[in-house]
Protein backbone atom coordinates (compact mmCIF):
# COMPACT_ATOMS: atom_id res chain seq x y z
CA UNK A 1 0.00 0.00 0.00
CA UNK A 2 1.31 2.91 -0.96
CA UNK A 3 1.69 6.47 1.10
CA UNK A 4 -0.77 8.18 -0.20
CA UNK A 5 -3.53 5.54 -0.04
CA UNK A 6 -3.12 5.06 3.49
CA UNK A 7 -4.61 8.57 3.66
CA UNK A 8 -7.66 7.79 1.34
CA UNK A 9 -8.32 5.32 4.03
CA UNK A 10 -10.13 7.54 6.37
CA UNK A 11 -13.77 7.15 4.64
CA UNK A 12 -14.08 3.57 4.26
CA UNK A 13 -12.50 3.85 7.97
CA UNK A 14 -15.63 5.69 9.41
CA UNK A 15 -17.74 4.09 7.42
CA UNK A 16 -16.34 0.86 8.96
CA UNK A 17 -16.46 -0.30 5.73
CA UNK A 18 -12.76 -2.05 6.25
CA UNK A 19 -11.82 -5.62 6.56
CA UNK A 20 -10.42 -6.35 10.27
CA UNK A 21 -6.86 -6.36 9.05
CA UNK A 22 -6.66 -3.15 7.17
CA UNK A 23 -8.58 -1.75 10.11
CA UNK A 24 -5.88 -2.63 12.47
CA UNK A 25 -3.42 -1.34 9.61
CA UNK A 26 -5.57 1.85 9.61
CA UNK A 27 -5.67 2.97 12.98
CA UNK A 28 -1.76 2.22 13.45
CA UNK A 29 -1.46 4.64 10.80
CA UNK A 30 -3.98 7.19 12.12
CA UNK A 31 -2.14 7.25 16.10
CA UNK A 32 0.96 8.71 13.93
CA UNK A 33 -0.82 10.51 11.36
CA UNK A 34 -2.98 14.01 12.89
CA UNK A 35 -4.22 14.94 9.46
CA UNK A 36 -6.54 11.70 9.27
CA UNK A 37 -7.23 11.51 12.64
CA UNK A 38 -8.62 14.87 12.48
CA UNK A 39 -10.53 14.25 8.77
CA UNK A 40 -11.65 10.73 10.96
CA UNK A 41 -13.53 13.16 13.46
CA UNK A 42 -15.22 15.49 11.04
CA UNK A 43 -16.15 12.67 9.12
CA UNK A 44 -17.81 10.83 11.72
CA UNK A 45 -19.55 13.68 12.68
CA UNK A 46 -21.22 13.88 9.10
CA UNK A 47 -21.83 9.98 9.36
CA UNK A 48 -23.20 10.96 12.47
CA UNK A 49 -25.89 13.01 10.96
CA UNK A 50 -26.88 10.29 8.60
CA UNK A 51 -27.22 7.57 11.93
CA UNK A 52 -29.46 10.38 13.05
CA UNK A 53 -31.57 11.25 10.01
CA UNK A 54 -32.87 7.07 10.41
CA UNK A 55 -33.86 7.45 14.17
CA UNK A 56 -37.11 5.57 15.50
CA UNK A 57 -38.31 4.68 18.83
CA UNK A 58 -37.13 1.09 20.21
CA UNK A 59 -39.95 -0.84 21.77
CA UNK A 60 -40.63 0.80 24.94
CA UNK A 61 -40.11 -2.35 26.72
CA UNK A 62 -36.32 -2.07 25.71
CA UNK A 63 -35.60 0.50 28.31
CA UNK A 64 -36.57 -1.47 31.05
CA UNK A 65 -34.24 -3.87 30.17
CA UNK A 66 -31.25 -2.09 29.35
CA UNK A 67 -32.00 -0.16 32.76
CA UNK A 68 -32.03 -3.28 34.90
CA UNK A 69 -29.10 -4.86 33.09
CA UNK A 70 -26.97 -1.62 34.14
CA UNK A 71 -28.22 -1.33 37.72
CA UNK A 72 -26.23 -4.43 37.95
CA UNK A 73 -23.25 -3.36 36.19
CA UNK A 74 -19.94 -1.99 37.16
CA UNK A 75 -18.88 0.56 35.06
CA UNK A 76 -14.97 0.82 33.77
CA UNK A 77 -12.38 3.03 36.00
CA UNK A 78 -11.87 6.06 34.49
CA UNK A 79 -8.40 5.71 32.53
CA UNK A 80 -5.33 7.94 34.25
CA UNK A 81 -3.95 10.29 32.15
CA UNK A 82 -0.51 11.66 33.29
CA UNK A 83 0.12 14.95 31.71
CA UNK A 84 3.64 14.04 32.06
CA UNK A 85 5.03 10.93 31.84
CA UNK A 86 8.09 10.27 34.54
CA UNK A 87 10.84 8.99 32.31
CA UNK A 88 10.60 5.07 32.38
CA UNK A 89 13.73 4.59 34.21
CA UNK A 90 12.04 6.30 37.45
CA UNK A 91 8.82 4.18 36.99
CA UNK A 92 10.64 1.46 37.22
CA UNK A 93 11.94 1.94 40.64
CA UNK A 94 8.76 2.64 42.26
CA UNK A 95 6.11 0.41 43.40
CA UNK A 96 2.77 0.55 42.22
CA UNK A 97 -0.76 1.28 43.90
CA UNK A 98 -3.45 -0.67 42.62
CA UNK A 99 -5.27 2.33 42.03
CA UNK A 100 -2.60 3.91 39.61
CA UNK A 101 -1.98 1.23 37.98
CA UNK A 102 -4.27 2.20 34.46
CA UNK A 103 -2.62 5.13 34.87
CA UNK A 104 1.15 3.55 34.07
CA UNK A 105 -0.31 1.62 31.90
CA UNK A 106 -1.29 4.56 29.93
CA UNK A 107 1.95 6.16 30.60
CA UNK A 108 4.06 3.11 29.46
CA UNK A 109 2.04 2.85 26.35
CA UNK A 110 2.32 6.75 25.67
CA UNK A 111 6.10 6.41 26.11
CA UNK A 112 5.96 3.35 24.31
CA UNK A 113 3.31 5.19 21.55
CA UNK A 114 2.27 1.23 20.90
CA UNK A 115 -1.40 2.71 20.19
CA UNK A 116 -4.02 0.97 22.51
CA UNK A 117 -5.63 3.42 24.60
CA UNK A 118 -5.11 6.46 22.94
CA UNK A 119 -5.26 5.20 19.50
CA UNK A 120 -8.82 5.31 19.06
CA UNK A 121 -11.19 5.84 21.98
CA UNK A 122 -14.21 4.33 19.92
CA UNK A 123 -12.95 0.94 19.09
CA UNK A 124 -14.32 -1.86 21.91
CA UNK A 125 -11.12 -3.30 20.71
CA UNK A 126 -10.64 -6.29 23.07
CA UNK A 127 -7.25 -7.62 21.60
CA UNK A 128 -5.64 -3.93 23.12
CA UNK A 129 -7.91 -3.75 26.20
CA UNK A 130 -6.58 -7.23 26.82
CA UNK A 131 -2.92 -6.22 25.79
CA UNK A 132 -3.23 -2.84 28.78
CA UNK A 133 -4.83 -5.11 30.84
CA UNK A 134 -1.72 -8.10 30.95
CA UNK A 135 0.28 -4.63 30.79
CA UNK A 136 -1.28 -3.30 33.70
CA UNK A 137 -1.03 -6.70 35.91
CA UNK A 138 2.18 -6.69 35.00
CA UNK A 139 3.01 -2.82 36.50
CA UNK A 140 1.03 -3.82 39.11
CA UNK A 141 4.06 -6.56 40.32
CA UNK A 142 5.73 -5.44 43.48
CA UNK A 143 8.96 -6.45 41.23
CA UNK A 144 7.95 -4.89 37.66
CA UNK A 145 10.74 -3.14 35.84
CA UNK A 146 10.76 -1.16 32.86
CA UNK A 147 13.98 -0.39 30.46
CA UNK A 148 13.87 0.99 27.10
CA UNK A 149 16.02 1.24 24.47
CA UNK A 150 16.47 2.75 20.99
CA UNK A 151 16.56 1.18 17.81
CA UNK A 152 19.04 1.57 15.26
CA UNK A 153 16.75 2.53 11.76
CA UNK A 154 14.76 4.18 14.01
CA UNK A 155 12.21 3.36 17.04
CA UNK A 156 12.47 2.33 20.91
CA UNK A 157 11.80 -1.04 22.15
CA UNK A 158 10.08 -0.82 25.73
CA UNK A 159 10.70 -3.58 27.72
CA UNK A 160 8.25 -4.50 31.15
CA UNK A 161 8.75 -7.10 32.94
CA UNK A 162 8.31 -9.03 36.37
CA UNK A 163 11.21 -12.05 37.33
CA UNK A 164 8.06 -12.66 39.93
CA UNK A 165 5.95 -13.53 37.54
CA UNK A 166 8.18 -14.65 34.92
CA UNK A 167 6.91 -12.44 31.89
CA UNK A 168 7.27 -9.53 29.98
CA UNK A 169 5.97 -7.67 27.64
CA UNK A 170 8.08 -5.87 24.52
CA UNK A 171 6.32 -2.70 22.69
CA UNK A 172 7.73 -1.97 19.91
CA UNK A 173 7.27 1.75 18.38
CA UNK A 174 8.18 3.32 15.22
CA UNK A 175 10.62 0.74 14.36
CA UNK A 176 11.47 1.17 10.31
CA UNK A 177 9.47 -0.95 7.74
CA UNK A 178 11.64 -3.37 6.14
CA UNK A 179 11.34 -4.65 2.75
CA UNK A 180 9.79 -7.72 2.08
CA UNK A 181 11.22 -10.33 3.09
CA UNK A 182 12.58 -9.16 6.09
CA UNK A 183 11.60 -9.90 9.44
CA UNK A 184 12.29 -8.63 12.81
CA UNK A 185 13.53 -11.07 15.58
CA UNK A 186 13.19 -10.82 19.35
CA UNK A 187 15.70 -12.63 21.56
CA UNK A 188 16.35 -12.75 24.83
CA UNK A 189 20.24 -12.90 25.88
CA UNK A 190 21.25 -15.09 28.70
CA UNK A 191 24.07 -14.54 31.08
CA UNK A 192 26.37 -16.14 29.04
CA UNK A 193 25.37 -14.27 26.37
CA UNK A 194 23.51 -16.84 24.26
CA UNK A 195 20.80 -15.45 22.30
CA UNK A 196 17.10 -17.08 22.89
CA UNK A 197 14.35 -16.28 20.25
CA UNK A 198 11.02 -15.18 21.34
CA UNK A 199 9.28 -14.55 18.25
CA UNK A 200 9.19 -12.24 15.33
CA UNK A 201 7.66 -8.70 15.53
CA UNK A 202 6.48 -6.27 13.25
CA UNK A 203 7.48 -2.57 13.67
CA UNK A 204 4.97 -1.39 15.80
CA UNK A 205 4.13 -4.83 17.48
CA UNK A 206 2.93 -5.88 21.40
CA UNK A 207 4.47 -9.03 22.38
CA UNK A 208 3.73 -10.89 25.78
CA UNK A 209 6.65 -13.30 26.44
CA UNK A 210 5.35 -15.81 29.07
CA UNK A 211 8.16 -17.60 30.94
CA UNK A 212 11.89 -17.50 30.32
CA UNK A 213 12.40 -14.14 31.92
CA UNK A 214 14.30 -15.23 34.79
CA UNK A 215 17.61 -15.71 33.91
CA UNK A 216 17.24 -13.43 30.97
CA UNK A 217 20.17 -9.75 31.12
CA UNK A 218 18.81 -8.22 27.85
CA UNK A 219 16.64 -8.20 25.00
CA UNK A 220 17.79 -8.14 21.86
CA UNK A 221 16.32 -7.67 18.04
CA UNK A 222 17.64 -8.30 14.92
CA UNK A 223 16.40 -7.80 11.24
CA UNK A 224 16.89 -11.03 10.01
CA UNK A 225 16.81 -12.53 6.39
CA UNK A 226 14.46 -15.47 7.36
CA UNK A 227 11.64 -15.29 9.57
CA UNK A 228 12.41 -17.28 12.59
CA UNK A 229 15.90 -18.03 12.70
CA UNK A 230 16.82 -20.31 15.57
CA UNK A 231 19.96 -17.77 15.82
CA UNK A 232 20.50 -14.84 15.30
CA UNK A 233 22.70 -14.20 11.88
CA UNK A 234 23.20 -10.35 11.79
CA UNK A 235 23.98 -7.90 14.47
CA UNK A 236 21.48 -6.85 17.27
CA UNK A 237 19.41 -3.67 16.26
CA UNK A 238 18.51 -3.17 19.37
CA UNK A 239 20.61 -5.39 22.89
CA UNK A 240 18.14 -3.83 25.64
CA UNK A 241 19.52 -4.16 29.37
CA UNK A 242 17.28 -6.13 31.74
CA UNK A 243 19.13 -6.17 34.86
CA UNK B 1 -39.47 0.33 5.97
CA UNK B 2 -42.22 2.44 6.75
CA UNK B 3 -42.72 4.51 9.29
CA UNK B 4 -44.97 3.38 12.38
CA UNK B 5 -47.68 5.44 13.87
CA UNK B 6 -46.28 5.15 17.16
CA UNK B 7 -42.91 6.45 15.78
CA UNK B 8 -44.57 9.84 14.70
CA UNK B 9 -46.24 10.21 18.27
CA UNK B 10 -43.14 10.57 19.95
CA UNK B 11 -41.04 13.77 19.14
CA UNK B 12 -37.65 12.98 18.03
CA UNK B 13 -34.58 13.47 17.34
CA UNK B 14 -34.49 15.04 20.56
CA UNK B 15 -31.73 17.42 20.67
CA UNK B 16 -32.28 18.23 24.53
CA UNK B 17 -34.22 17.01 27.17
CA UNK B 18 -36.86 18.65 28.70
CA UNK B 19 -34.71 20.69 31.34
CA UNK B 20 -32.65 21.72 28.70
CA UNK B 21 -29.72 19.03 29.45
CA UNK B 22 -27.54 18.64 26.62
CA UNK B 23 -25.74 14.76 25.80
CA UNK B 24 -22.38 16.30 26.87
CA UNK B 25 -24.08 17.52 30.32
CA UNK B 26 -25.65 13.73 30.70
CA UNK B 27 -22.44 12.09 30.03
CA UNK B 28 -20.54 14.10 32.36
CA UNK B 29 -23.10 12.65 35.39
CA UNK B 30 -23.15 9.03 34.00
CA UNK B 31 -19.56 9.06 33.94
CA UNK B 32 -19.88 9.42 37.62
CA UNK B 33 -22.77 6.68 37.91
CA UNK B 34 -25.43 8.73 37.74
CA UNK B 35 -28.66 6.52 36.41
CA UNK B 36 -31.06 9.43 36.73
CA UNK B 37 -28.61 10.66 34.18
CA UNK B 38 -28.30 7.67 32.18
CA UNK B 39 -32.48 7.34 32.16
CA UNK B 40 -32.10 10.77 30.35
CA UNK B 41 -28.81 9.98 28.35
CA UNK B 42 -31.52 7.01 26.78
CA UNK B 43 -34.48 8.27 26.16
CA UNK B 44 -32.41 10.96 23.88
CA UNK B 45 -30.19 8.11 22.16
CA UNK B 46 -32.09 4.96 21.67
CA UNK B 47 -33.93 6.21 19.33
CA UNK B 48 -31.13 6.85 17.32
CA UNK B 49 -29.08 3.68 18.12
CA UNK B 50 -31.96 1.79 17.38
CA UNK B 51 -32.95 3.30 14.33
CA UNK B 52 -29.05 2.91 12.51
CA UNK B 53 -28.98 -0.48 13.99
CA UNK B 54 -32.22 -1.49 12.43
CA UNK B 55 -31.48 0.19 9.20
CA UNK B 56 -28.55 -1.69 9.07
CA UNK B 57 -29.57 -5.67 10.68
CA UNK B 58 -33.20 -5.24 9.78
CA UNK B 59 -34.11 -7.83 11.78
CA UNK B 60 -36.29 -6.13 14.60
CA UNK B 61 -35.32 -8.31 17.43
CA UNK B 62 -31.88 -8.54 16.68
CA UNK B 63 -31.82 -5.11 16.35
CA UNK B 64 -33.41 -4.50 19.93
CA UNK B 65 -30.63 -6.99 20.93
CA UNK B 66 -27.76 -5.25 19.57
CA UNK B 67 -29.17 -2.01 21.20
CA UNK B 68 -29.40 -3.08 24.50
CA UNK B 69 -25.79 -4.21 24.48
CA UNK B 70 -24.87 -0.58 22.80
CA UNK B 71 -26.59 0.94 25.44
CA UNK B 72 -25.37 -1.01 28.00
CA UNK B 73 -22.33 -0.26 26.88
CA UNK B 74 -22.67 3.28 27.21
CA UNK B 75 -23.13 2.79 30.75
CA UNK B 76 -20.30 0.71 31.29
CA UNK B 77 -17.32 2.97 29.38
CA UNK B 78 -19.10 6.43 29.80
CA UNK B 79 -16.14 7.00 32.38
CA UNK B 80 -13.92 6.48 29.36
CA UNK B 81 -15.60 9.07 26.97
CA UNK B 82 -13.23 11.87 26.51
CA UNK B 83 -14.91 15.20 24.83
CA UNK B 84 -12.25 16.25 23.73
CA UNK B 85 -12.50 13.65 20.48
CA UNK B 86 -16.29 14.12 19.62
CA UNK B 87 -19.77 14.61 20.38
CA UNK B 88 -21.58 11.79 22.59
CA UNK B 89 -23.84 11.66 19.94
CA UNK B 90 -20.93 10.44 17.72
CA UNK B 91 -19.42 8.50 20.43
CA UNK B 92 -22.36 6.43 20.96
CA UNK B 93 -23.45 6.12 17.15
CA UNK B 94 -20.42 5.28 16.33
CA UNK B 95 -20.65 2.85 19.00
CA UNK B 96 -23.68 1.38 17.43
CA UNK B 97 -22.53 1.50 13.73
CA UNK B 98 -20.14 -0.69 14.49
CA UNK B 99 -21.69 -3.32 16.79
CA UNK B 100 -24.33 -3.41 13.57
CA UNK B 101 -21.66 -4.61 11.19
CA UNK B 102 -19.56 -6.65 13.91
CA UNK B 103 -23.00 -8.35 13.79
CA UNK B 104 -23.31 -8.14 10.00
CA UNK B 105 -19.85 -9.93 9.25
CA UNK B 106 -19.72 -12.66 12.08
CA UNK B 107 -23.23 -13.99 11.10
CA UNK B 108 -21.18 -14.45 7.46
CA UNK B 109 -17.91 -15.55 6.39
CA UNK B 110 -16.63 -12.86 4.14
CA UNK B 111 -16.37 -15.02 1.65
CA UNK B 112 -19.88 -16.42 1.76
CA UNK B 113 -20.95 -12.58 1.58
CA UNK B 114 -18.64 -11.64 -1.18
CA UNK B 115 -20.03 -14.63 -3.39
CA UNK B 116 -23.75 -13.52 -2.77
CA UNK B 117 -23.05 -10.07 -3.73
CA UNK B 118 -20.79 -11.17 -6.82
CA UNK B 119 -23.92 -13.66 -7.40
CA UNK B 120 -26.70 -10.59 -6.92
CA UNK B 121 -28.15 -10.14 -10.30
CA UNK B 122 -29.50 -7.02 -9.58
CA UNK B 123 -28.39 -3.80 -7.42
CA UNK B 124 -29.89 -4.69 -3.78
CA UNK B 125 -32.53 -1.28 -3.34
CA UNK B 126 -30.21 0.65 -0.42
CA UNK B 127 -33.29 2.54 2.00
CA UNK B 128 -32.70 6.53 1.36
CA UNK B 129 -33.48 8.77 3.95
CA UNK B 130 -36.19 9.33 2.33
CA UNK B 131 -38.20 6.51 3.65
CA UNK B 132 -37.14 7.76 7.10
CA UNK B 133 -39.78 10.67 8.97
CA UNK B 134 -39.40 13.80 7.04
CA UNK B 135 -41.04 16.09 9.61
CA UNK B 136 -37.24 17.06 10.59
CA UNK B 137 -35.80 19.90 9.76
CA UNK B 138 -32.19 17.78 10.44
CA UNK B 139 -33.12 14.96 8.22
CA UNK B 140 -34.26 17.27 5.44
CA UNK B 141 -31.17 19.30 5.51
CA UNK B 142 -29.31 15.04 5.73
CA UNK B 143 -31.70 14.07 2.51
CA UNK B 144 -30.33 17.54 0.61
CA UNK B 145 -26.97 17.13 1.30
CA UNK B 146 -27.05 13.33 0.06
CA UNK B 147 -28.89 14.49 -3.03
CA UNK B 148 -25.82 16.68 -3.63
CA UNK B 149 -23.24 14.32 -4.28
CA UNK B 150 -22.85 12.31 -7.08
CA UNK B 151 -24.79 9.01 -7.48
CA UNK B 152 -21.40 7.34 -7.24
CA UNK B 153 -20.48 8.75 -4.28
CA UNK B 154 -24.02 8.38 -2.68
CA UNK B 155 -24.07 5.14 -3.39
CA UNK B 156 -20.94 4.19 -1.91
CA UNK B 157 -21.49 6.43 1.22
CA UNK B 158 -25.16 4.68 1.43
CA UNK B 159 -24.75 1.47 0.27
CA UNK B 160 -21.21 1.14 3.14
CA UNK B 161 -22.89 3.52 6.57
CA UNK B 162 -26.83 2.37 5.82
CA UNK B 163 -25.91 -1.36 3.91
CA UNK B 164 -23.08 -2.31 6.38
CA UNK B 165 -21.09 -3.52 3.06
CA UNK B 166 -17.64 -3.53 3.08
CA UNK B 167 -15.69 -1.10 0.66
CA UNK B 168 -14.74 -4.34 -1.35
CA UNK B 169 -18.78 -5.75 -1.78
CA UNK B 170 -19.25 -2.12 -1.84
CA UNK B 171 -17.07 -2.18 -5.23
CA UNK B 172 -18.38 -5.45 -6.41
CA UNK B 173 -21.77 -4.00 -6.50
CA UNK B 174 -21.21 -1.03 -8.31
CA UNK B 175 -18.65 -2.56 -10.90
CA UNK B 176 -16.28 0.11 -9.90
CA UNK B 177 -12.22 -0.31 -9.09
CA UNK B 178 -11.50 -0.39 -5.40
CA UNK B 179 -9.53 2.22 -5.27
CA UNK B 180 -12.19 4.50 -7.02
CA UNK B 181 -14.60 3.12 -4.14
CA UNK B 182 -12.33 4.09 -1.44
CA UNK B 183 -12.04 7.60 -3.07
CA UNK B 184 -15.86 8.49 -3.43
CA UNK B 185 -16.28 6.88 0.17
CA UNK B 186 -13.76 9.68 1.15
CA UNK B 187 -14.76 12.66 -1.05
CA UNK B 188 -18.39 11.82 -0.22
CA UNK B 189 -18.01 12.31 3.21
CA UNK B 190 -16.00 15.45 2.72
CA UNK B 191 -18.64 16.85 0.34
CA UNK B 192 -21.61 16.41 3.34
CA UNK B 193 -19.36 17.30 5.55
CA UNK B 194 -19.35 20.38 4.33
CA UNK B 195 -22.86 20.35 3.27
CA UNK B 196 -24.42 19.61 6.49
CA UNK B 197 -21.37 22.44 8.41
CA UNK B 198 -20.35 19.98 11.11
CA UNK B 199 -17.23 20.03 12.60
CA UNK B 200 -14.47 17.15 14.56
CA UNK B 201 -15.62 18.71 17.89
ZN1 LIG C 1 -2.77 9.92 7.21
Amino acid sequence: MTTPDVHMLTGPYVLNALPEDERIGFEAHLADCSSCSAEVAELREAATKLGTAVAVPPPPALKARVLAEIATTRQLPPLVRDPEPRPVDELAQRRYSRRSVFGLAAAALAVAGAGGIAVDQYRDNQRTERQNEQLAALLSQPDAKTARGEVAGGGQATVVMSAGQDRAIVLLHGLAKLPDGKTYQLWLQDRSEAMHSAGIAGPDDTKLIQGGITDKIALGITVENTPGVPAPTQAPAALVPMV
Amino acid sequence: MSVTEESMALPWPVVTGPGGTTPAELMARVARGDSDAFTQLYDQMAPRVFGLIRRVLRNPAQSEEVTQEVMVEVWRTATRYDADRGSPTSWILTMAHRRAIDRVRSEQSSSDREQAVAAASTTPAYDEVSEAVTTNLEVEQVRHCLSALTELQRESVTLAYYGGYSYREVAELLDAKLATIKARMRDGLIRLRDCLGVTGK
